[in-house]
């Protein structure tokens, strides 16, 4: 599905903050990326989404056979690539309805489908509302806008479920959630688990790991993953944190 | 019959003076205040570039081209052209609907059903059937000797629209007036109308002006409330990409009334859009709401006065501006709070995008306060698409091109959405987005 070697990537200021990143990801599998503030993981996540800022320096992200980088983000969103932000932007007068519709045609429109009209598209709004057992309160609003720390990150899953990607990236997804919060969007992602899908946790926490079950963790530092096993490492940092692995002013962060 | 010319005439004002002749079938008043307002443009002229309230329109090519008042011939379009275009910007059947063509009242396309209280017509047969309310107001516009188009408005108008309310009438449905712009003849459409609301009397108006071909449209529109009335006013500006849109409404505020006007500005090779509100009565409620959209090389002004005269008087005026291409946009907004109208609360903003490099966007806030106990504020902001915005959509897969667009619309859409009644916002809503999705020229 993913394949990143030796991927490094720097600010626009010239600040190095990818160091060589290699990391495997198959079809269906669930990857935790952890990492202490300022390890990566967030720039990772807007590399492989397209975000402008980066220059990539060094290395090579394959996805499916093709080379990511040369897509734009958009093309990269109508191939499958998800990213589930950490900060989901407000944008005021863009009904959520009306955006993601938009978004699930571009997608069609890609595939060679056709598209769905506002009936059609209703029907599966409602499907994959009660598949995720989410309400329908947040579909009238402006995207968004006014929404909770909650609302926000359930809307992103939302936004996953109706896109239905092949590679979802989750950045930092349980950072401000309480724990109702977390459950409902661990129930999401889990019910998106699926073999042809794959799914890429970036956290800082154990905490989400504790709902959504990942096949491998890894734990990113100054810009490299430094070690790579599987769920039962997310215990083990959990205990000792991120010091043991290095840099100390990284484990205090 | 044409004037004597026994004064100095600005040079652009000739061939207007020369096609100014009396209509002996009007009365006498109208007449004498015709010739008087002729007189007054032929001295006044064109607004020049310095003058301040002209400064961000280019009115060089109306100067230089003139275009002459319409006379009224039959329209070379037939009705059924006519009623096609009509239907793009009606609302739901059951309103009554006054259409004017080539600034003349059309019957035909016209439905003026209306309850008892209510006189709703033609600006032609209302100096005829109400002219004593008529004449008050024509006579009473002040603003002829210092507004040159008000003035050429004056002379030459030829039709429009009077609506008046009886006293505690409220009318449920809303009034819906069409100007269209039949394109059969290149001229100038000079209307003038008059909304007079009786003390408590409540209306809703949608009025829409569209058209094609190259005419200038100079509209002056009087709006008088009494104790407690309330009127909302939501206009659509779709002129034709050639046409010169003036306009200016000019309302007087009772005590305790209530004023709510927004401006939707979204074709027209030049618009200008101008609200002159004078807040006469105690607590009198004004908004002055309005949203525009310029892209290629036209142009679109904004222009609002409000003058708190009385005491408790409210202000809310939000604009918001959109300038695309080599598009130039701009909004002037002037609050003049007097010596005694204290508890006066006014607030005005201005936002606007440019997109792109060529674009144009001219914001000029005002505020003259010489009352002490107040409460006034203003705010301006310039800005580009959201950058983050932007990268959001495009994550989601939408293209480029219609992520700009959206998000577009939706800066605009945030004006429109705070118009309170559904109708009128849903319509406005409906050409805004017809009009992004309108390749650009």
């Amino acid at each position: 599905m993913l394949e990143i070697k030796n991927l490094h990537a720097r600010l626009n200021d010239g600040r190095e903050i990818l160091k060589g990143i290699d990391l495997s990801v198959g079809d269906g599998e669930v990857h935790a990326i952890m990492g202490p503030n300022g390890s990566g993981k967030s720039t990772l996540a807007s590399v492989l989404a397209g975000r402008d800022g980066y220059e990539i320096t060094e290395g090579s992200v394959t996805y499916r056979g093709r080379d990511l980088l040369a897509m734009p983000a958009d093309e990269r969103a109508r191939e499958g690539v998800f990213l589930a932000f950490q900060y989901p932007v407000e944008i005021p007068g863009v009904n959520n309805t009306y955006f993601l519709r938009a978004a699930v045609n571009a997608g069609r429109r890609h595939r060679g489908e056709s598209e769905l009209d506002a009936g059609q598209f209703l029907r599966v709004v409602r499907a994959k509302l009660k598949l995720l057992d989410i309400g329908d309160d947040l579909l009238q609003r402006a995207v968004n806008v006014g929404f909770s720390g909650g609302e926000k990150k359930r809307n992103e899953i939302f936004q996953m479920a109706m896109l239905e990607p092949r590679l979802a990236i989750l950045d930092e997804t349980d950072s401000g959630l309480d724990i109702d919060a977390l459950r409902v969007v661990a129930k999401g992602v889990n019910g998106l688990r699926a073999p042809d899908r794959s799914i890429v946790m970036i956290t800082h926490y154990q905490r989400l790991l504790d709902y959504v079950e990942p096949d491998h963790v890894h734990v990113l530092q100054e810009g490299r993953i430094v070690q790579s096993g599987d769920k039962t490492l997310a215990a083990e940092l959990e205990k000792s944190g991120y010091g043991t692995f290095g840099d100390p002013a990284g484990a205090a962060a | 019959m044409s004037a004597v010319v026994e004064f100095p005439a600005k040079p652009e004002a000739r061939d207007y003076l020369a096609c100014f002749a009396r209509d002996i079938t009007e009365p006498g008043w109208l007449a004498a205040r015709r010739q008087q307002s002729m007189t007054r443009f032929a001295e006044l002229g064109f607004p020049s570039r310095r003058s301040e309230n002209w400064r961000y329109l280019d009115l060089q090519p109306l100067q230089q081209h003139p275009l002459l008042p319409a006379r009224a011939t039959a329209t070379a379009t037939d009705e059924a052209t006519l009623r096609r275009r009509l239907s793009a910007v009606s609302l739901p059947d059951g309103n009554s609907r006054l259409v004017l063509v080539d600034g003349r009242f059309s019957p035909a396309l016209s439905n003026l059903k209306l309850p008892k209280g209510v006189w709703f017509g033609s600006m032609a047969q209302a100096m005829r059937d109400r002219a004593d309310l008529v004449q008050a107001a024509i006579e009473d516009n002040a603003a002829d000797s210092a507004h040159p188009f008000t003035a050429l408005n004056t002379a030459f108008f030829a039709d429009g629209y009077v609506l008046d309310i009886a006293v505690e009438l409220a009318l449920d449905r809303i009034i819906e007036i069409i100007h269209l712009g039949s394109g059969a003849t290149a001229g100038s459409f000079h209307t003038r109308s008059l909304i007079s609301l009786g003390n408590g009397a409540r209306a809703r108006i949608v009025e829409t002006y569209i058209g094609e071909g190259r005419y200038w449209r100079n509209d002056v529109v009087a709006v008088q409330l009494g104790t407690g009335a309330e009127l909302s006013r939501a206009v659509l500006v779709e002129e034709g990409i050639e046409a010169v849109h003036l306009a200016q409404v000019d309302a007087t505020l009772g005590t305790n009334s209530s004023f709510d006007g927004f401006a939707l500005l979204l074709s027209g090779r030049r618009a200008r859009q101008e609200a002159n509100v004078r807040i006469v009565g105690e607590g009198a409620r004004c908004r002055l709401d309005g949203a525009f959209l310029v892209a290629g090389n036209d142009e679109a002004n904004i222009v609002t006065a409000v003058d708190h005269a009385a005491v408790g008087g409210r202000t809310r005026e939000l604009i918001k501006g959109v300038a695309a291409g080599r598009g130039h946009g701009a909004f002037q907004g002037r609050i003049v709070v007097r010596e005694h109208a204290q508890k006066t609360d006014a607030q005005q903003t201005s936002r606007n995008l440019i997109i792109g490099r060529r674009a144009v966007i001219d914001t000029k806030p005002e505020l003259e306060i010489y009352a002490d106990d107040v409460k006034c504020a203003h705010g301006a902001t310039v800005g580009d698409l959201d950058e983050a915005a932007l990268f959001y959509l495009r994550a989601r897969g939408i293209p480029d091109d219609e992520a700009r667009q959206m998000l577009i619309e939706g800066f605009l859409r945030e004006a429109v959405e705070e118009i309170d009644d559904a109708a009128a916002r849903e319509y406005l809503l409906r050409r805004l987005a017809a009009r992004l999705a309108r390749p650009e020229e």
